[in-house]
């Protein structure tokens, strides 16, 4: 397979990510003070943003460097660079699994929680911004990678559905570990909820979402590493192996009949996002 | 940019196989060794024998997710044998606890992000555009709903 091949010998890649990583790692964890709390910086923060600087479809001036070649062979491998982090995420897990089971009640129903994309999102999108099909699949599910296949395969990508599944997923895919590091450092510091709690409500099913969350749940209570990195490992596990099931069974239909009791009653005629 | 731009294309189309999985994740190891050897005080030898261990968790993953009919993601099966050989009656788990005990997890997370940033393609940046700010203020509340929603729940029952 001459194209795996090239992933492989894209030295120009390999080493943009190394001294990419080896910049932000120098840098370290910066906490910047706001009012009800504070948002910590994180590496992989700074690596997201200096790879979006060196990238040619962001910064053109970057063609000398980068080229297509290079964004393409760049994709695989998020997942494979996830791979050594799962793996130590697992050995969070497994020491911890006493602790896990008897976290396991709340564990499995925070599970339902995902749902809350629909309750909060949905009626803002149809009824504050007036959103037509597209909230459907905007609103549905966190838009990862399982969910787009779920969209793909019942509205196909090019409907109104599929530009609103296809919206979040890339706003989540360039802001998704800000928005979740602000979420977690916020509301770590303002004491609303158990740490526990949010701990497991950082089991998103993305491995880089839950690790800016529990990296920067970590960095606001440093004591509890190891209760929350076992506990938001054990939630993003549970979500890679209940998500699906609950986005088909249980959320598309929910927003579907929200959606008929709630949106447009003529068809939606714009296709955004197209 | 065609239709193969699709952000989801890297698991249909350009699917790399056992081998080049291994090689390539050997790679990313490396990287992940130099990040490590920066951010902590773990020597390059702990790190070294701490990522060793990772990639052989990773690869006994990945080769499951090629054998087991079961549908899961590589990534479910991977978790699953690093909570597997790390339980506190798993014979050896003080063993392999001891040699990551060197590897921060966070670190391992950087090159992730920075392939994630060069992987951004003109499509995606042009959906961003096109989909405009009411698609980025529903994309914000997604995340809050999930991220609070499930807070809220695991509070009432913890």
């Amino acid at each position: 397979m001459e194209k795996t091949k090239d992933i492989l010998f894209d030295w120009r890649l390999h080493l943009s990510v190394l001294v990419i990583t080896v910049i932000a790692e120098a840098v370290g964890v910066i906490a910047v003070p706001i009012g009800i709390g504070s948002i910590l910086l994180l590496p992989l923060l700074y690596a997201f943003v200096m790879g979006l600087i060196l990238n040619p479809n962001v910064i053109s001036k970057m063609k000398g460097w980068m080229g297509q070649r290079e964004v393409r062979a760049a994709s695989p491998l998020i997942v494979i660079a996830i791979m050594p982090f799962i793996a130590k995420f697992g050995t969070i897990i497994g020491p911890s699994m006493e602790k896990i089971i008897a976290a396991g009640p709340a564990l499995i129903l925070q599970e339902l929680g995902n749902l809350g994309t629909i309750l909060l999102a949905f009626p803002i999108a149809v009824l504050l911004l007036g959103m037509g099909r597209e909230a459907v699949g905007a609103t549905f599910s966190v838009a990862r990678e399982p969910n787009i296949a779920i969209i793909a395969d019942k509205y196909g990508l090019k409907s109104p559905e599929g530009a609103g599944v296809m919206g979040v997923y890339v706003i989540g895919t360039l802001f998704g570990t800000f928005i979740f590091a602000i979420l977690a450092s916020l509301l770590a510091t303002s004491g609303w909820f158990s740490i526990e709690a949010l701990a497991m409500a950082c089991g998103i099913g993305s491995g880089s979402m839950m690790a800016a969350c529990s990296g920067a749940l970590t960095h606001a209570v440093p004591a509890m590493e190891e209760q929350i990195l076992a506990l938001a490992g054990a939630s993003n596990v549970l979500t890679y192996a209940t998500g699906l099931y609950l986005c088909i069974f249980v959320a598309l239909p929910v927003t579907e009949k929200l959606y008929d009791l709630l949106g447009r009653k003529e068809p939606a005629t714009n296709n955004a996002g197209e | 940019m065609s239709t193969a731009e699709l952000p989801v294309d890297y698991e249909a189309e350009a699917k790399p196989d056992l081998a080049e999985h291994a090689v390539l994740l050997l790679v990313v190891s490396l990287v992940a060794l130099v990040g490590n050897t920066v951010a902590t005080d773990a020597t390059v030898l702990q790190g070294l024998a701490g990522l060793a261990v990772l990639y052989v968790i990773a690869m006994v993953g990945l080769v499951l997710t090629y054998v087991v009919p079961l549908k899961l993601p590589s990534v479910a099966w991977i978790s699953l044998v690093g909570i597997l050989v790390t339980l506190p009656w798993t014979p050896g788990s003080a063993w392999v606890l001891d040699k990551v005990s060197h590897v921060n997890f966070l670190t391992l997370a950087t090159p992730c992000l920075a392939y994630a940033g060069i992987a951004i393609t003109n499509r995606e940046i042009s959906i961003a555009k096109s989909s405009g700010w009411k698609i980025f203020i529903v994309a914000v509340f997604v995340m809050t709903g999930t991220y609070v929603g499930s807070a809220i729940i695991a509070d009432l029952f913890l």
